[in-house]
């Protein structure tokens, strides 16, 4: 499935022909060097990946020890019962689901939009803009979060006016007015993600080659054209590839919910996402089962799609054999 | 057909719309960044005219600085959660870098019969958001007794997949297989090879996943919070700033009445710009690299 740009960029690759019939058997030294340059990474792949989950996979099959039976032991699938019959599980899905249905168009649209605008500016003026909007992406995390309560806050806010507008005097209301929270989500990270994503989807405008776009020009294509016919088709693995790690991020918000309800005086819901059921399992009922069930659901979830983007972005091509 | 007329009105539209959302973009940086510089008065007051511009001063810095600082039983709080962050986070991304290069190395060079399954577990993993692990990590770190302790979480910072597919690209596209070859024949060892050769040209890519590593330890919110908020001493900025948000009277007038120190809209954009400073010197550093290596870096971490 190897695309035209993932054939343009391994062929700077060396993919010796003759030498193919000697990486089918690989020899006893080269394998034993692999795996000692290889051993730092393994462990650490250890550690930070496959020993935590199978250590959920036993937590969560575990009972909750409880003040009658503090032992715990051996509960089955109970753990998973609880998160899936808790009354906000469900509502945990819906919210980020409904966070996405807003998010995502318009994070695409945004992206593609700027995208497609800086290459059809060369020279200093479309890279002084990349860097502009790349700028946001370095308030990443809490300093984007902080950064957003100046906004939010008609008190002191620079678009108080606009706040005094739709009337919302305080940034309890302007968070926790009903329906609010995926609109105040989706510019809080489409404000932090959408310059980096132009970076990338950049690089990937950036391997068309002249050739393409000069044969294009040649036929008549005007700039929208050009976009629309050639550049789009062009970089759809890339877009793929966006679109479905921004679905995975969506999955795991946390951060944002969590310090807005924070800052709104605890007028929103404390569990609003399926990351901050999990933490409250853990953290607020001490319910490491369930909070382990809870992490293994998300993970099956970003799982399936991380699996998703690798066979099928066209991003990931095997380099040789 | 007016060709030209046409064509530079598409023109002006494009530099139009571009130059709109740059100054949707900068414009509430710069506010907050001259919030960091004002006075709680003359924020609440409504002073400075466009953007609080005018009522920035470097006395409103020393103050708000004084408070950010003695946040704290003793004071000092904010300082010591800093250096914690360095800690962590430079000590993930060394950690980093250390497994990441043979690692990209061996599976770009070197055939063995596991390589595409280590290179499918990494592709998977570098795409999955780190998150997603935090519980489980959580009772990892907590079976061993280690929760609240910093090794461990700059250990788990350590395991960044996304700098095992920057290496294993960079010696894919950068060291000929004949070179490998012809070390073999001089009668190095593969671990030889890797040390003397392949470490030779990775300048560009020690640079990469080292600043990409940093930036994403420093800005990681999620598994700092779950490993260390059991212990107010050894938290990260990033824990520390949701800290002082709770402890703003902006937010939290309860809690802040008790406090000696008062922490309203410009001490927080004040602690928040100076937790940013970290990410802007190592950004400099590594721009040059950033620069070149875009092709290669294609692909988001």
């Amino acid at each position: 499935m190897a695309t035209a740009l993932m054939d343009k960029r391994s062929t700077s690759a060396p993919t010796a022909k003759p030498q193919r019939h000697r990486t089918k058997t690989s020899r006893p030294s080269e394998t034993r060097g692999a795996w000692i340059l290889l051993s730092p990474y393994v462990v650490l792949l250890l550690v930070g990946g496959i020993i935590p989950v199978g250590y959920a996979v036993k937590t969560a099959l575990e009972k909750p020890p409880t003040p009658l039976d503090p032992s715990g032991g051996f509960g089955g699938v109970a753990s998973f019962k609880t998160v899936f019959t808790d009354f906000r599980f469900l509502d945990t899905f819906q919210n980020v689901f409904a966070t996405l249905a807003i998010w995502l168009p318009i994070m695409m649209i945004g992206i593609v939009g700027l995208a497609l605008l800086i290459h059809a500016s060369p020279g200093r003026f479309g890279s002084t803009m990349r860097f502009v909007y790349y700028i946001p992406g370095a308030l990443a995390g809490i300093a984007n979060l902080v950064l957003w309560v100046y906004l939010l806050n008609p008190a002191q806010s620079p678009i108080e006016g606009f706040w005094h507008a739709v009337g919302v005097d305080t940034i309890k209301q302007a968070v926790a007015a009903p329906g609010h929270l995926p609109f105040i989500l989706t510019a809080m990270m489409f404000f932090q993600g959408v310059g980096s994503w132009i970076v990338v989807v950049n690089g990937g405008l950036n391997g068309i080659s002249d050739e393409t776009l000069e044969a294009a020009a040649l036929d008549g294509a005007n700039a929208w054209q050009l976009a629309w016919h050639v550049k789009l088709p062009i970089i759809r693995p890339w877009l793929g590839y966006a679109a479905l790690m921004n679905l995975a991020y969506g999955f795991q918000l946390f951060l944002e919910p969590q310090l807005l309800d924070q800052v709104a005086s605890n007028a929103l819901p404390d569990q609003w996402t399926p990351t901050q059921l999990g933490y409250a399992f853990a953290f607020s009922n001490y319910n490491f089962p369930a909070a382990a069930a809870m992490s293994l659901i998300l993970l099956v979830i970003t799982l399936g799609i991380g699996l998703l983007i690798v066979f099928r972005s066209g991003l990931f091509g095997e380099d040789d054999s | 057909m007016t060709g030209i007329e046409t064509w530079s009105a598409g023109r002006l539209a494009r530099v139009v719309s571009m130059l709109f959302v740059a100054v949707l973009f900068l414009l509430p940086i710069a506010g907050f960044v001259a919030m960091a510089f004002r006075s709680n008065d003359g924020v609440e007051a409504g002073e400075g005219g466009f953007l609080g511009l005018g009522d920035i001063a470097w006395s409103n810095v020393q103050y708000s600085w004084s408070q950010v600082n003695g946040f704290g039983p003793e004071g000092g709080l904010f300082s010591r959660w800093l250096m914690n962050s360095l800690v962590v986070a430079g000590g993930g991304a060394i950690l980093a870098v250390v497994a990441a290069l043979p690692a990209g190395y061996a599976m770009a060079r070197l055939r063995f019969r596991a390589r595409r399954a280590v290179l499918l577990i990494t592709l998977v993993t570098m795409v999955m958001p780190n998150t997603v692990l935090v519980i489980p990590l959580f009772l990892e770190v907590n079976a061993v007794g280690a929760v609240g302790q910093l090794w461990p979480v700059a250990l788990i910072m350590g395991f960044f997949p996304f700098g095992v597919y920057l290496s294993y690209i960079h010696y894919l596209t950068t060291m000929p297989r004949e070179l490998v070859e012809a070390a073999r024949l001089d009668g190095l060892g593969e671990v030889l090879v890797f040390w003397w050769i392949g470490l030779r040209i990775s300048k560009q890519v020690v640079v990469l996943v080292a600043f990409f590593a940093f930036v994403a330890n420093w800005t990681n919110f999620f598994l700092p919070l779950a490993l260390l908020s059991s212990n107010q001493n050894n938290q990260t900025v990033s824990i520390g700033l949701q800290q002082l948000i709770g402890a703003s009277p902006l937010f939290n007038p309860t809690v802040a009445a008790g406090l000696d120190v008062k922490l309203y809209m410009p001490q927080l954009a004040l602690a928040t710009f100076i937790s940013m400073l970290p990410l802007l010197v190592v950004f400099l550093g590594a721009q040059r690299f950033l620069i070149r290596g875009e092709t290669v870096g294609a692909v988001k971490g």
